[in-house]
């Protein structure tokens, strides 16, 4: 099981000091973080991409080559990529050059965006979401698999004799995840490929996800990429932690009241009880999630929402401590037990290198779908 | 079992938009039941859920027991709705329910529009600001909506319209054809299929 953190980038003011930090210092903060994550031995640190305010969001792969000249060990990943409105032909290249630059720690979610206009900014119309992140990731999974692509769809100019560089490392393409809150046909997309599912499962009833989850493991089974316990499933997860739960509620719930998203809406207590956000000691935070595979079943990779909502960094840089400390490595301890050996754990790059030169393994998404 | 539900967004107690409500169900029912229908009625007062929608609008997810209002409307065989006029329309709370439905919760399904206010000059609030709402959502609204000022609640004018109103929404009923709900979790599109647009 991996365990890291995911951030969207939000420029948001610090509701209990009024103090809106700068884009600058965001910027650097979400570095300082990623940095942070590893020091306390998480697995993996993402990235949003937005393209409006308040968010810094935009040009991932800069910020994480940035983040991967610094660190040795922690997987880079995307939460997410915009599969919908950025050019497959530039997320091969950019991703395949992070991809050598950080020695394979990388992989990639693809998702739709956040907001309307992001369609018209970038030239497409929403209303072709789920066609365009259909055929943008059929050129993109062609163009890391395939030397030469000749391609011609309805989105772009067409491919003839095109080659796109530099290819994949070790001749195996990044893991890809598709994230969707609700979609099915992004969990059928996902399934298809022998890919990984994300949910995000923040600010919302776990039902979703729930159902989100069999469907993909269930289609993910019926395209022959192993049996539905297989599947490679990763949540998202919220947490405020202190010592003391009543601590954690209280310096906790100014920033809640006002959040974007959900601010100024819901109790905090209702929306704990409603979604799967868990403000309290460490080990409630333990309880909750162990909870999460009663209605997923074993899954591979747990991320935290830890920076947003206008949270100054120092506290985030605590909760870090928090969840490196005393979260994860019982999390890690508990997962690890209950999970039977035919699952999988989750993807590293090592592991598919071995496997694409092992026949006996299972299939992931190298040989299924061209 | 025909299940109805009736949706009242009354603010007062007692109150006229409740009262005209309880009217069209119970003709509605004796309808119904005439036609052979055994019929379960559910009312969903908007009133209790208030606090419930205005977080749903904020979350983008129901809670609770708007939740279960939301899933007995997208099961119901017919819906009796019935707001208060504010300010020349439907009130908001009213629309903020119809807002927080799923796009297709209404698909088909048969409509009963009535509402109250403290003065006739409202009456066409009916015809120029809930029929448009019900026709974009895709359901059916009959051809009879009740209307009631507070000099109606006296006279025979009002129970003539409740009964007519209510063998529309039985003739509606009794026509409308078995839908098959669709759900996206079961009749997944193949990705072959998604692949060649």
């Amino acid at each position: 099981m991996q365990f890291g953190i995911f951030t969207v980038g939000d420029v948001t003011a610090d509701p209990t000091t009024g103090r809106t930090p700068s884009e600058h210092e965001r910027i650097k903060a979400t570095v300082a973080i990623a940095k942070k994550a590893e020091e306390v031995g998480l697995d993996v640190f993402a990235v949003g991409e937005h393209h409006n305010p308040p968010f810094i969001a935009s040009n991932p792969t800069a910020t994480l080559a940035y983040i991967g000249a610094q660190t040795e060990r922690i997987i880079l990943s995307t939460s997410t990529t915009l599969i919908t409105t950025t050019d497959p032909v530039l997320i091969a290249e950019d991703y395949a050059k992070l991809q050598h630059l950080v020695d394979g720690r990388l992989d990639l979610m693809m998702g739709r965006g956040n907001t309307g206009p992001v369609y018209p900014w970038f030239g497409k119309d929403i209303r072709d979401g789920i066609p365009l992140a259909v055929e943008n990731y059929a050129l993109l999974h062609r163009l890391w698999r395939e030397d030469v692509v000749n391609w011609e769809g309805r989105f772009r100019t067409p491919l003839e004799g095109y080659t796109s560089t530099p290819r994949p490392l070790d001749g195996v393409p990044p893991f890809v995840w598709h994230g969707s809150i609700r979609s099915p046909e992004i969990a059928e997309q996902a399934a298809y490929y022998g890919d990984g599912f994300f949910h995000n499962h923040i600010f919302w009833p776990p039902l979703h996800s729930a159902r989100m989850v069999a469907l993909y493991r269930q289609r993910f089974e019926h395209y022959g990429h192993g049996s539905a316990d297989q599947a490679i499933v990763g949540l998202g997860g919220q947490v405020f932690m202190r010592k003391n739960s009543q601590d954690a509620i209280d310096e906790f719930r100014p920033y809640f009241d006002n959040a974007p998203v959900y601010g100024h809406g819901p109790s905090l207590e209702d929306f704990t009880e409603q979604t799967p956000l868990t403000v309290g000691s460490p080990q409630q935070v333990i309880e909750r999630t162990l909870g999460f595979r009663e209605y997923v079943g074993d899954y591979q990779r747990q991320l935290f929402l830890m920076d947003h909502a206008g949270l100054p960094l120092k506290t985030v840089l605590e909760q870090l401590d928090l969840l490196g400390e005393e979260v994860v490595p019982v999390l890690r301890k508990e997962f690890e037990a209950l999970r039977p050996a035919h699952v999988p754990e989750g993807p590293t790059h090592a592991a598919r290198v071995a496997a694409a030169s092992d026949p006996a393994q299972p299939s992931t998404s190298e040989e299924v779908s061209a | 079992m025909t299940r109805l539900v009736v949706v009242t967004a009354g603010l007062s107690n007692p109150s006229s938009t409740r009262i005209l409500a309880d009217q069209l169900a119970a003709a509605a029912v004796s309808s119904l039941e005439a036609a052979g229908r055994a019929v379960d009625v559910e009312v969903v007062e908007l009133r209790d859920l208030a606090h419930a929608i205005t977080d749903n609008l904020l979350t983008g997810f129901p809670a609770g027991a708007l939740a279960d209002a939301v899933a007995s409307v997208a099961a119901a065989d017919a819906v009796i709705a019935v707001t208060p006029v504010f300010s020349a329309s439907y009130s908001g709370l009213f629309k903020s329910f119809f807002d927080v439905l799923d796009a297709d919760a209404l698909d088909g399904t048969p409509v009963l529009m009535a509402g109250t206010a403290g003065t006739p000059r409202h009456s066409l609030v009916l015809e120029h600001a809930l029929r448009p709402l019900f026709s974009y959502l895709h359901a059916a609204p009959l051809p009879t909506a009740v209307f009631a000022a507070s000099e109606d609640f006296g006279s025979r004018g009002l129970s003539d319209r409740v009964e007519r109103a209510a063998g529309e929404l039985t003739d509606a009923v009794l026509r409308r054809r078995q839908l098959h709900a669709v759900d996206p979790y079961e009749d997944v599109t193949p990705f072959e299929q998604l692949l060649n647009g």
